[in-house]
């Protein structure tokens, strides 16, 4: 019943050569810092240029983007730059004066104050001097949180806020940590997946996996962690979502409900923990884009 | 790139570098990874140099981490640590005035050498580390050590930024490949 | 020493799955994630190994310098154990921040090898009480992701593997002894690592025990214990780890899964070791490209 294998380790190689020729290649700017974008004087500078010698020059390797005047280069990888409205997932990593310090994969720690949070018992309540003596009892350091961006200050810290009983505190599940730029933005980050599993697909790239509640919970307010073991069948999906999501990220597919259903259903073939190697990882990917590609048509 | 710690400048990032060897990089063995003059030195070097590309007062009170781990060595570790630092900075989507690109070079019989591996730096002799923004034309470090006539300065100073030319077009090939490859990928 | 952060409903869940046998990666409780080994990576070397186990990433150098014996073993050459934690492991390790953590390995290391049978120290000496070679065993941590000290007994044991160490001839002369090298390159000593062991941990989460914890399991473990074994499945040095405790009955209970484990790590590293060998100079080295 143990299991270990060794073996040799093996040159990655170019992962774009199984894919059909022109797969969003269509016209597409790439640049690399220092490279002149242009040099008509009517654009705006955006994110990812600076302007030298009277030049718009790109300052990251990336993809142009215009809108309208405004040009932006938007890096493959980067840190979460957060956006009003913006759904993340976030670990807990101080507690302070009237506010947590949260920790969202930005530059600097996000912020979540005591008054932007909704307290047990009720959703607009004064908060006391109680409560605030009492925060380390609604969240404490290392907890995790899903929550939304409520504002964006000028260094480009994050405040958040949990105003929905969508939001609060994260129960028993896993995190996965991914790039912030292979999550697609949708209408909805949070998911009931018809595998038997729920995700929660943070703008910053923080994808968190767990059980499917049975009936919303609102009374308690997301404050009562149910301790409960997550029966074995729930894990398993769970467990192989995990790895699909791991192996999606390794062959650089982007991250939305489809995209994760397709791979785990895909996957059911193999054992979970199969799932950890390369090369079933570049198989299950590799039919998951196809079927992707058919579904677009 | 990490958040607000005790050294964090209000109105830009730090910049903070450390440069290593592995204690067995060179021919003899090493005593210690870091700490010694040679990598304080180094680290400086390093430092300086990057905090001329990268737009640094674009991100108040972050700082940014450059660790530089020499696995194995054959001279030119200066220039080698910039060379792949620059590649790292730009994987990480740090944003940069232009890329660094750095070459030594050396004068020994009346020629300059580009690229002096281990064997031609310690016969001694001048030596000159030079890195580049090609783009620009701007040095970003200079540092040039032994005597040396005038007159031969620009010869050498020629060499090492033909070589760093050379070094940019092949990381500047190696980025956009990738950059292709990723985003067919990502199909976006 | 590198470490994670969880909240309490997340070490609950992971305590429950090695409860039910089904890790979060969706192992087994006795299961390794899978080890990727490469010899001969480092050319300024005797001998050496890069080891991948997950996220946890190991280089391994070797090299030979002339030395002394020690006094009190005039007849043997003698092995140098140093570990260096890379900053680009964690900032935590930066300056001299990881010295703490290379020493605790380093001297399991030490203890490990300090008895007579895991290497025949006999061969390294050159001039009984003069000249003998001492083998410096650099290990350079990489990165982390949990179970440090199975990867880089893993890598130690590939890099001494890989070592060779060239031939030397002691001619007498007046006036004294002269050590002349070898002018065949290929004409050198190899160590027979049949005996080297190599190290099981052992991380105890909720009732149960784990092997190849990840770092997200180790921050749920209150207490591990470290085992090294030989190919055999002799014990050779056990050490308990972290700040709970354990019954004694369940230390024997992890002595036998350690014994069983290791077993089976060592017969599939040494498949491993041997296969590159054969495959001699066509092999395709694969260093950081992999």
């Amino acid at each position: 019943m143990a299991g270990v294998e060794v073996r040799l380790p093996a040159a990655r190689e170019r992962l774009a050569q199984g894919l059909p020729r022109g797969a969003g290649e269509g016209g597409r700017d790439l640049v690399a810092p220092g490279d002149t974008i242009t040099t008509d004087p009517g654009y705006m500078r955006g994110h990812g240029t600076y302007m030298g010698n009277e030049k718009l020059v790109a300052s990251v390797a990336g993809v142009v983007d215009r809108v309208n005047k405004l040009v932006c280069v938007k890096a493959l990888k980067t840190r979460y730059n957060g956006e009003v409205g913006d759904i993340v997932v976030g670990r807990i990593t101080e507690v302070q004066q009237k506010r947590w310090k949260v920790e969202t994969n930005s530059r600097l720690d996000s912020v979540l104050l005591l008054s932007s949070m909704n307290l047990p018992g009720g959703e607009l309540r004064r908060r006391s001097a109680e409560d605030e003596l009492a925060m380390r009892d609604y969240l404490q350091e290392g907890d995790l949180i899903s929550a939304e961006v409520q504002a964006v200050f000028s260094d480009g810290a994050v405040s958040l806020h949990t105003r929905s009983l969508k939001y609060g505190k994260l129960a028993q599940g896993v995190l996965v940590q991914v790039s912030p730029s292979l999550v697609k933005r949708q209408k909805t980050h949070f998911h009931d997946l018809p595998c038997g599993a729920s995700v929660i697909l943070g703008n910053n790239g923080f994808i968190w996996i767990y059980p499917t509640p049975g009936q919303k919970d609102e009374e308690a307010g997301g404050f009562v962690t149910n301790l409960e073991p997550v029966p074995l069948p729930d894990r398993e999906v769970i467990s192989r979502l995990r790895n699909c999501i791991l192996a999606l990220v390794a062959q650089k597919l982007m991250l939305y409900d489809t995209s994760i259903v397709y791979c785990y259903e895909a996957s059911l073939s193999h054992q979970i923990k199969d799932l950890l190697k390369a090369e079933v990882m570049e198989e299950v990917v590799l039919q998951t884009r196809q079927r992707l590609l058919e579904l677009e048509g | 790139m990490r958040g607000s710690r005790s050294k964090a400048l209000h109105d830009q990032a730090l910049v903070n570098c450390q440069y290593s060897m592995a204690t067995f990089s060179t021919g003899d063995r090493k005593r210690r990874p870091h700490g010694d003059r040679q990598s304080s030195e180094m680290t400086l070097h390093l430092k300086q140099t990057f905090e001329a590309a990268i737009l640094t007062q674009l991100y108040p009170r972050s700082q940014i981490d450059i660790y530089v781990q020499i696995l194995q060595a054959d001279g030119g570790n200066y220039c080698a640590s910039v060379n792949a630092a620059t590649l790292a900075v730009i994987d990480a989507g740090i944003p940069m005035r232009d890329y660094v690109c750095a070459c030594s070079a050396g004068f020994i019989e009346e020629t300059p050498l580009a690229d002096l591996n281990y064997v031609e730096e310690v016969t001694g002799g001048p030596q000159l580390a030079l890195a580049l923004l090609p783009k620009s034309d701007q040095i970003a470090l200079l540092e040039m050590n032994a005597r040396l006539h005038e007159d031969h300065l620009e010869r050498i100073i020629e060499a090492a930024s033909k070589a760093c030319k050379d070094v940019y077009a092949v990381l500047d090939q190696v980025v956009r490949e990738h950059l292709q490859e990723v985003t067919a990928l990502l199909g976006k | 020493m590198a470490s994670v952060v969880l909240s309490e409903a997340e070490k609950v869940y992971i305590m429950h799955g090695v409860q039910e046998d089904l890790r979060v990666d969706g192992r087994g409780c006795e299961d390794y994630r899978c080890i990727e080994v490469e010899t001969d990576v480092v050319s300024n070397t005797s001998g050496s190994a890069r080891v991948k186990l997950g996220h946890t990433d190991i280089l391994v150098g070797v090299k030979a310098e002339m030395g002394t014996p020690k006094l009190d073993r005039p007849n043997e050459g003698y092995l140098e154990f140093f570990v260096d934690c890379s900053a680009n492991a964690t900032p935590e390790f930066e300056g001299r921040g990881g010295e703490e953590l290379g020493t605790e390995i380093a001297n399991t290391l030490y203890r490990i090898f300090n008895n007579e049978s895991s290497i025949d120290l006999k061969l390294l000496c050159i001039n009984p009480r003069e000249n003998c070679w001492v083998l410096y065993v650099d290990v350079l941590l990489l990165e982390c992701g949990g179970n440090l000290f199975d990867a880089i007994s893993v890598a130690v044991k590939a890099a001494l593997f890989n070592t060779r160490i060239p031939k030397v001839r002691v001619l007498e002369e007046e006036g004294g002894r002269e050590i002349e090298l070898s002018d065949d390159p290929f004409d050198c000593i190899r160590l027979n690592v049949d005996n080297v062991p190599c190290i099981v941990t052992l991380s105890k989460i909720g009732y149960r025990h784990i092997v190849d914890a990840t770092l997200q399991e180790e921050a749920c473990s209150l207490a591990s214990l470290l085992i090294s074994v030989t190919s055999r499945g002799t014990l050779t040095c056990m050490k308990k780890v972290g700040r709970g405790s354990l019954d004694p009955e369940s230390i024997f209970e992890m002595m036998e899964t350690g014994k069983r484990v290791g077993k089976l790590l060592h017969s599939s590293l040494q498949t491993v070791l041997d296969e590159e060998e054969k495959l001699g100079s066509a092999r395709k080295k694969v260093g950081f490209l992999g």
